[in-house]
């Protein structure tokens, strides 16, 4: 399905190249070659990039490691400032002035033709921006978590799955070798049968207080940055500081759902499913701007009998990372190279011929690149991405209600309590609306 | 027992058996103050005041001779009272009252080392089995080992010499719980920031039966210096070399149980470090803890994280009458411990559907309010929409109209009647 797609795409684009009809240039000059390229120009995948912030340009550069597979030629941001510093590294690396900037996701949505856009902004946005690039038919390179409430979430899916596009969610845990090993060897009932699963997630990071209202820099479009979110004086916090406020994000918790609750499921193959039922605790800050909780520590559990512990990782011994504990012993996985198992005599041995294989990637944007060409699915495709943050976003309901939540995994609906559906969903402000998939 | 007498009583008695909110007194503390290197003045009315507004205590204050004075005087019951809460750091006591003290103690008494009464009888053995940890008064090697944590790993065999006690500059810090199924810090966040306070360091002593509960990290090169006030703009980014030292404490004595907390230096009326939320919670805990080996306090809406340091100015608690009295003057640069106090609450009653509607109607009626600021009704309004139900329903139409709050009406409507 999603292999005729891109090639659409591939197709469109050289179509209107030799028709000469397009809008604006799609061919990559030949001088784009000066930088050394392997590939022909007409072969790179042709990029766009919304969100230029910390995370953005990060990705931006992973993608020009590829030895020129991409070519970046229009860039996205509702900070000026950052827009045209963003403009200049890319500009940079192409040797050229080409890279084309806009201010409004919706006029680059209309005026370029493209083949992958890579998405890093704020979780307040993804609904309605990864829902339309979708709908353009755009393959997505997004970023963690897919989702800041689970009805944007079906609507991002239901985006990619009907428009047949490639996705790659930014979980790049996955393409590290120690994450794939460990949650290999846990599918394959290294540690027995899976009964007890830890996740453990930063702590909060630090309030300010309550800053007074500020004048909007000029850079900033802020009603743009507000978008669908309820519009509120500036304070001196956007880019990045955006995580500690509810109306944006879930705090840490919901910011690092996408790794590793996304690898805890991997493992324990709960990524097209969800828990049954949800309860537990958070701190929330009692002063100040910042409202998401700072704190959190709540239990999942399964249809099939296993339980998620999900909690800043101080209140977990092993501390951060994912922890499978079965009935033959436990593996645990986190950044840094770290691989470890109640008995290293878990951890040895070859996954047999007839075991399970789960997708292997070695560079995660490399993977995205190949399933663009290839149509395949990615490493970490959209369900999975949506089922990790899914977990954080049920864990913040619980917390924010003080109650026990009950879950069907399957119609993705709230069982029995009317006020706790009612946080599946925020509404977004005028004119805004989540696009029709 | 005259029959006046005995009408007041039985008044009392009713009063208490109907005054649902509060507790029974059920315990006696006795507060040992008159000399010390801080303000005694200032720190013990206000540690009674916390004692009685647990509900569970009556406190009563004994205060010592002057320095020099003649200690014979100093003679307290010890037997009239369930706790003895020490802030006192000065001359020794009478044999006999040290032997009535370590007696009420050995038998079952609960006391409260606070602050600078681990300065307190360096040469007194006994006194610093009691407290554990002690510091200043030419304490070093000699008066035991120092005990912390490095890393995640408890340390309780450091010999090496140097002094016992000192501390850095004054400032804000963060304290870390270590152990979340002891009674005093069970439910406590891992993290939460303590006021303007003196980080005590390096303290010593035998720290027989000694259970840290709760540490701070001190800096290697300057002991006693937060690293949050040594390197602030590093943010979480932590000095790396230091340990972390104890700051609150639990001993056992015989069958005595001792809560020791390093925390709330005074200032006149207080200050900062008496006023944080996490040494006022923990000192009632721990006094409640080292009379019954329980807590049956709840942890309290305002308990810090890592978010900053929370202050409960003049020691005030908050109600939900009190919250909803003053919730509609909000601004939106004032505090917004009101509107945290009024989340926590729904948290707290959410199975309630009766409760619930109460202060649904509470919340109703400030919006109903022409006096209250745009800013409450927007939080208010925030907050409605999910939890509020068909009652609020007419109030929040009423704002659609209004041109400040119609983006908020909006957003409440939206989820209160989802077909619309």
């Amino acid at each position: 399905m999603s292999e005729k797609t891109s090639r659409r795409n591939f197709v469109k684009r050289s179509a209107a190249a030799v028709a000469g009809a397009i809008v604006l240039p799609q061919i990559i000059p030949s001088t784009a070659l000066g930088m050394g390229g392997k590939l022909p120009p007409s072969d790179r995948i042709v990029f766009g990039l919304i969100g230029t912030g910390s995370q953005g340009m990060s990705d931006l550069r992973d993608f020009h490691r590829l030895d020129n597979q991409v070519q970046f030629v229009a860039l996205c941001d509702v900070d000026s400032n950052r827009l045209s510093t963003a403009k200049e590294t890319v500009d940079k690396a192409y040797k050229n002035q080409d890279c084309r900037t806009y201010g409004d996701y919706r006029e680059l949505l209309e005026k370029e033709t493209l083949d992958a856009m890579l998405i890093a902004i704020p979780d307040h946005w993804h609904g309605i921006i990864y829902s339309s690039v979708a709908n353009k038919k755009i393959n997505v390179y997004g970023e963690k978590p897919i989702c800041r409430t689970i009805k944007d979430g079906q609507t991002i899916v239901s985006a990619v799955k009907n428009n047949g596009i490639t996705w790659q969610t930014g979980s790049w845990q996955r393409s590290q070798a120690h994450f794939h090993r460990g949650s290999e060897l846990v599918r394959n009932g290294r540690v027995g049968k899976i009964k007890y699963i830890e996740v453990g997630l930063p702590d909060g990071g630090r309030g300010i207080g309550t800053p007074p209202v500020k004048e909007v820099p000029a850079e900033l479009n802020w009603d743009m940055w507000l978008g669908p979110a309820l519009k509120v004086p500036f304070r001196g916090v956007s880019h990045w500081d955006w995580r500690w406020m509810l109306d944006y994000s879930g705090g840490q918790l919901t910011d690092w759902s996408g790794h590793h609750i996304d690898i805890a499921n991997w493992g324990a193959d709960l990524e097209h499913t969800g828990p049954v039922e949800i309860s537990g605790t958070g701190v929330y800050p009692a002063e100040g701007i910042y409202d998401a909780p700072f704190e959190y520590d709540f239990l999942c559990k399964y249809a099939n009998g296993i339980e998620m512990r999900v909690a800043n990782a101080s209140r977990f011994p092993l501390g951060m990372g994912t922890t499978w504990y079965g009935d033959l012993g436990w593996i645990h996985v986190d950044r840094g190279n770290k691989l470890t198992a109640s008995d290293p005599k878990l951890l040895e041995g070859e996954i047999g011929e007839n075991e399970i294989h789960l997708y292997m990637s070695d560079n995660h944007y490399q993977n995205f690149i190949d399933c663009v060409r290839s149509g395949k699915e990615t490493i970490a495709p959209i369900e999975a991405g949506y089922r990790a943050i899914s977990v954080g976003l049920l864990g913040e309901i619980a917390m924010t209600t003080g109650q026990t939540i009950r879950w069907d995994p399957d119609k993705e609906e709230i069982i029995g309590n009317l006020r706790a559906s009612k946080l599946l969903s925020r509404p977004y402000r005028q004119p805004w609306t989540l696009p029709t998939v | 027992m005259k029959r006046q007498y005995l009408i007041l009583l039985l008044v009392a008695g009713l009063l208490t058996f109907f005054s649902a909110c509060k507790k029974e007194v059920h315990y006696n503390a006795l507060i040992i103050t008159g000399q010390n290197n801080h303000n005694w003045k200032a720190s013990n009315p206000i540690l009674k005041q916390l004692l009685e507004q647990t509900g569970l205590f009556s406190a009563d204050i004994i205060i010592t001779p002057e320095k020099g004075g003649d200690m014979i005087t100093f003679d307290p019951d010890f037997s009239k009272y369930d706790l003895i809460v020490l802030d006192y750091n000065g001359d020794s006591w009478t044999e006999e009252t040290n032997t009535a003290f370590l007696e009420f103690v050995s038998n079952g008494g609960g006391v409260v080392v606070y602050h600078a009464a681990d300065n307190s009888f360096p040469d007194w053995e006994e006194y610093n089995k009691i407290i554990g940890l002690g510091g200043w008064g030419n304490r070093n090697e000699k008066s035991g080992p120092y005990v912390y944590y490095r890393g995640n790993e408890i340390v309780r065999d450091d010999t090496s010499k140097g002094i016992g006690g000192t501390h850095g500059p004054r400032s804000d810090y963060i304290v870390k719980t270590r152990n979340f199924e002891h009674p005093i810090t069970k439910g406590l966040p891992v993290n939460w920031f303590q006021g303007n306070d003196e980080l005590y360091s390096l303290l010593r002593g035998p720290a027989e039966n000694m259970e840290i509960l709760a540490t701070s990290f001190s800096a290697t090169r300057r002991p006693g210096q937060a690293a949050e006030a040594a390197a602030p703009a590093q943010g979480f980014r932590r000095i790396r070399e230091g340990r972390d030292e104890p700051v609150l404490m639990t001993i056992t004595y015989g069958k005595g149980r001792i809560f020791h907390t390093v925390l709330g230096h005074a200032d006149e009326g207080g200050g900062p470090a008496m006023e944080s939320v996490g040494f006022i919670v923990t000192f009632q805990r721990g006094a409640e803890w080292a009379v019954s080996g329980k807590v049956t306090q709840e942890v309290p809406f305002d308990f810090p994280s890592a978010s900053g340091v929370v202050l409960r100015p003049d020691f005030k608690v908050i109600t939900l009458d009190d919250a909803m009295a003053n919730i509609g003057s909000y601004e939106i640069e004032k505090s917004t411990k009101n509107f945290t106090f009024l989340r926590s609450y729904i948290r707290k009653i959410a199975d309630d559907e009766k409760a619930l509607l109460n202060v649904e109607k509470k919340m109703v009626d400030v919006l109903k309010n022409n006096e209250v600021t745009v800013d409450s009704k927007k939080l208010l309004l925030r907050e409605l929409s999910w939890m509020g139900s068909d009652y609020s329903i007419a109030a929040i139409k009423e704002l659609i109209s209004n041109n400040d709050l119609k983006d908020e009406a909006g957003f409440a409507l939206a989820r209160l009647q989802p077909s619309k």
